[in-house]
């Protein structure tokens, strides 16, 4: 196991499980349900290398949350995961790269896994 | 008493006073002449004086007569003149009439012109109003799917997520934990994955069906776009399809979104290549009117019956075998032209093939 540090946000916690489950032999692997969850995880984490947000979730959805995350740790590559199509508003932060990327539910995690490795090899 | 004719009346006059003179002139005579030799001589005076006598009363008689002939004649021939006359200004009025009359004719005539052009305006009227109507009716089904589709769509793609987590996780176990039954496991998880794909490609389709977040601000070069399209189809096409492209001359530039536009021809083509069963032709017509551009993809294939012609723009209806299509191919194309404020025509007949004419405007309208 790498000693890479990945926050996974996402409000269904099968979800959550599943990706801390699958990709926690390759990965340290924290969860968070909600934006707020992640934005104070990140506070006492601050080796956290990636971090991966569903789109559509209570309180903030998952580029609010990046964007506010990116103001304080701007070193972390963000990604988007969701089971909705690509709105404008993701779009908006591919173009500006506030996002790297963003996976489609369903998502073949292995694909996630390497995403990482390249990005933190 | 009735009034003798004239004839008659100086007929019997001449009869009574040449009686009379006759039976009383000789007695007379004797009476008053006793010499026989003067009376000779007086009877001939007597002859002279009743000739003049009975002469001026002829005279006297025809000429009153005729006098009162004279005046009806002349008052005939007045009459005459004054009918003549009236005949004349009554010809003269019915004339004027009649003149009137074809002139009213003629204003009738071109009013009725007029009617007959407005009511086939109206025909035409009517008929557009019908097909918009129509095209409203399939705008609005579409919009409400759209709405539904979307959501239907998340919801589906996160138990997806679940089935292909925990399947991931379970192929990792089998590839590095359970090692001995990977062949009978892989025909398993490859099952799973197959179902996944398919479900997961076609809620990926029923999203395709609502554009409304996406832009139409590219420019669109169109003959490149369908020859791309082409390239994209390569491995659709067999050897015994010929595909002819009929391009108008210059370039037609459409400012809309590139990637819809790919996609419409993309399923416009796919269809027309898929229609034909054994060796056909698929034409492909470019044009362009003021700032319209049109094309027309033709295909040699099985066609379409008149009935079913109307529903192929419904999400799901489909004519190929279950697991060749969905459905939702032309309704995608459908959706992909009507966001672009464009117009979509189908026409086919059975085993003679179908015309698919595409309408966009070269600026999206309700983008400027």
């Amino acid at each position: 196991m790498s000693n890479t540090k990945v926050l996974y946000v996402d409000d269904e916690s099968i979800n959550l499980k599943l990706f801390d489950a699958v990709l926690k032999r390759k990965f340290e692997i924290l969860t968070a349900e909600n934006g707020i969850t992640g934005l104070d995880i990140l506070k006492e984490n601050s080796d956290i290398q990636v971090v991966i947000s569903d789109m559509k979730m209570p309180v903030m959805n998952g580029i609010t949350f990046i964007h506010q995350a990116r103001e304080i740790w701007p070193q972390i590559n963000y990604y988007i995961l969701t089971g909705f199509e690509i709105t404008d508003q993701m779009q908006d932060a591919l173009d500006n790269g506030v996002i790297r990327k963003y996976f489609k539910k369903p998502v073949n995690l292995n694909e996630i896994s390497e995403e990482i490795e390249k990005m933190t090899s | 008493m009735k009034k003798l004719k004239f004839e008659n009346r100086i007929t019997l006059i001449y009869l009574l006073v040449g009686g009379i003179w006759i039976a009383f002139s000789d007695k007379i005579l004797d009476y008053m002449i006793k010499s026989t030799e003067l009376i000779t001589r007086i009877q001939t005076f007597k002859g002279w004086f009743y000739v003049i006598v009975t002469a001026l009363l002829f005279y006297l008689f025809l000429k009153k007569h005729l006098n009162q002939l004279r005046k009806t004649e002349n008052e005939l021939e007045i009459h005459q003149t004054n009918l003549k006359q009236l005949v004349v200004e009554k010809t003269k009025e019915l004339d004027t009439a009649i003149a009137e009359l074809q002139d009213i004719n003629v204003q009738l005539y071109e009013k009725n012109n007029i009617i007959n052009k407005q009511n086939s305006e109206l025909i035409e009227a009517f008929g557009q109003l019908k097909q918009t109507q129509k095209q409203l009716l399939l705008a609005e089904k579409m919009a409400s799917l759209n709405i539904l589709t979307s959501g239907f769509a998340h919801e589906i793609n996160n138990p997806l997520n679940y089935i292909l987590g925990g399947l991931t996780g379970l192929e990792n176990y089998f590839r590095e934990v359970d090692k001995q039954n990977n062949e009978q496991t892989d025909l398993y998880i490859d099952s799973i994955k197959t179902g996944v794909a398919r479900a997961s490609s076609l809620i990926s389709e029923l999203n395709q069906l609502s554009y409304s977040k996406d832009a139409y601000r590219d420019d669109c070069a169109l003959h490149p776009l369908i020859e791309n399209c082409l390239l994209l189809l390569q491995d659709q096409l067999r050897p015994n399809i010929m595909v002819k492209k009929n391009f108008m001359e210059g370039e037609i530039v459409i400012w809309g979104n590139i990637s819809q536009l790919h996609q419409l021809f993309i399923n416009i083509l796919l269809n027309a290549i898929q229609s034909i069963c054994n060796e056909g032709i698929v034409l492909i017509t470019t044009s362009r009117q003021n700032d319209l551009c049109s094309v027309e993809i033709t295909d040699s294939g099985c066609g379409i019956s008149q009935d079913q012609l109307p529903k192929i723009t419904d999400p799901f209806f489909t004519t190929k075998e279950p697991g060749k299509g969905t459905g939702l191919g032309l309704s995608i194309a459908y959706n992909i032209v009507q966001a672009h404020d464009g117009q979509i025509d189908f026409k086919s007949q059975i085993n003679k093939g179908t015309t698919a004419t595409i309408v966009l405007p070269l600026i999206k309208h309700s983008d400027e």
